[in-house]
């Protein structure tokens, strides 16, 4: 079974009107909150995501048996096709982590135009882990790799308020927040995953500087295994326009 | 908690004592066997009967017509030395025919009513590893059925396809009033391949391989217990026993984060998903 809503999803579209909205999940990833759109009625679901991979994962996990209901987009989430005006109900499930914050800021902006005046918004993400924490050495050998070739962060842990903060300054209004995950299990596929996005940039360093980098996400994922560390949060926001 | 007393199979008579005065010390006053548990029955014989004010005793049989329903009833009865059972339950119901079997003329169902109506069993019960579906089912068809135990844990709680939606069980028992006993809630996984590690070379008498940490223990205890199940049966090793009373003693609840968050560390499981950064 692929097509399992997490958990995480359902929690955070419990108190949300999906059923027969226009909805969208920005970053769609492999479809997590697609499919819990889906699952909760939603009359349309646009899944954008940027990544050729994850918009064929997506396709494959739920285009089959949701052709009618579903489009996979491929876009930048800082331009999309969508028209202004045309979402009941935006998801950013997971997304802003991997958003630095002068493209977060550009892709709140861009959120709020494809949404209609009275659109919903979810945003769930995870807390800055906590001091000590292990995973956070790898998710820093992360951001060291990806300074290194793409001149910035993969990932910006966000604490609530301060993304509260942000769609607050793009004409959202705060409704709830809310804990999905408590504390968040960091299994090993996660950290492997990890891995792979920091081996994934060596492999465009010279050796001498690339090399070590992987060997050190290896060990790293390696002797942490998995680790169970902070919090995944849930936030609501209504448009709340002037 | 309810004390599942298959563990005292793979005891000696004096340590099966020790172990049902033990649970009883922890305040669990429910207890399952079945004639197929070996000797468990006989070996809980001597202190069910010491104590049988204090304990609701659950049996059950895998008979589904009529006169070995019957049969198996009068032999547990026998084995256990006492006169009546609490609750006597349909054991391991997988398939609809059984069902058919059970309800139609001739069956097991004909059996235990009219037990009930000679006082020698007080409720009706099911077990089942099968069907979410086939457990609706049966509530649908027997009328006087008061309780219903199957596998609940987080893997189990993670998938939501029909063949594991014991929510939708759980829901229609709350429902209708109708008591439910969680069993595999310890369970880690399936044992590796007997090829990998023999049977005899297990480390527990389990039909899985359990969680079997005081923490896991306890974690998943809660777990189950805040999910709505009245009850969840510890795993069958009588090694793990002591660890399930301790959890359940502690029992507070368990958060809807905390929750969640057991759901998704196993929900990775088996999927075909490929993996990505994300919960």
């Amino acid at each position: 079974m692929g097509v399992d809503v997490p958990r995480t999803v359902r929690a955070a579209l419990a108190d949300r009107p999906v059923e027969g909205r226009v909805c969208l999940e920005a970053g769609a990833g492999v479809g997590n909150a697609t499919a819990g759109l889906l699952e909760a009625g939603a009359s349309r679901v646009y899944a954008v995501t940027n990544d050729a991979e994850h918009a064929a994962a997506v396709r494959e996990r739920l285009g089959r048996a949701h052709s009618d209901r579903l489009a996979v987009v491929e876009a930048d989430l800082r331009a999309t096709p969508l028209a202004t005006d045309s979402v009941d109900l935006v998801t950013a499930h997971g997304l802003c982590n991997v958003l630095d914050p002068p493209t977060l800021d550009r892709v709140a902006t861009e959120l709020s135009r494809v949404a209609r005046p009275d659109a919903h918004l979810v945003v769930d993400d995870y807390a800055p882990p906590p001091e000590g924490a292990a995973v956070s050495k790898l998710f820093a050998l992360e951001n060291a790799a990806a300074h290194l070739v793409d001149g910035r962060p993969l990932l910006t842990f966000y604490p609530a308020d301060l993304l509260a903060g942000v769609f607050a300054a793009h004409g959202w209004a705060f409704e709830r927040r809310e804990t999905l995950l408590d504390p968040v299990p960091w299994t090993e596929a996660h950290l492997k995953a990890h891995a792979n996005e920091v081996r994934d940039r060596a492999a465009a360093l010279p050796p001498a500087l690339g090399d070590p980098l992987e060997a050190m996400a290896d060990d790293l994922a390696a002797s942490i295994g998995s680790e169970r560390a902070g919090e995944m949060y849930g936030l609501a926001f209504r448009r709340a326009d002037e | 908690m309810t004390f599942g007393a298959i563990a005292l199979n793979w005891l000696e008579q004096e340590g099966a004592n020790q172990m049902v005065e033990l649970v009883l010390d922890h305040g669990v006053n429910h207890f399952d066997v079945a004639p197929t548990y070996g000797d468990a029955e006989l070996k809980l014989g001597p202190k069910l009967r010491q104590h049988r004010e204090d304990i609701f005793l659950g049996c059950k049989t895998q008979e589904r017509d009529y006169e070995g329903a019957k049969r198996k009833l009068e032999r547990s009865l026998d084995r256990l030395g006492v006169d009546s059972i609490d609750l006597h339950q349909f054991h391991g119901l997988e398939y609809e025919e059984e069902l058919d079997t059970i309800t139609g003329d001739g069956g097991a169902l004909e059996a235990y009513r009219e037990a009930k109506d000679e006082g020698k069993i007080d409720h009706i019960g099911l077990t089942s590893h099968g069907d979410p579906d086939l457990i609706l089912d049966a509530i649908d068809r027997i009328d006087d059925l008061e309780t219903v135990m199957f596998p609940y844990n987080p893997v189990v709680a993670g998938k939501d396809d029909a063949e594991h939606d014991y929510e939708a069980v759980l829901e229609r028992c709350e429902a209708e009033g109708i008591g439910t006993l969680g069993i595999k809630a310890f369970a880690k996984g399936p044992w590796p391949s007997t090829d990998e590690l023999p049977e005899a070379d297990r480390p527990y008498a389990n039909w899985y391989e359990p969680v079997d940490s005081p923490d896991e223990i306890r974690e998943r205890f809660d777990f189950a217990a805040s999910r709505g199940l009245d009850t969840v049966v510890n795993p069958g090793d009588p090694k793990l026993v002591a660890m399930v009373l301790d959890a359940a003693s502690r029992y507070e609840g368990m958060d809807e984060a905390r929750q969640r968050a057991l759901i998704e560390e196993l929900r990775h499981e088996d999927s075909p998903v490929p993996e990505q950064l994300h919960h």
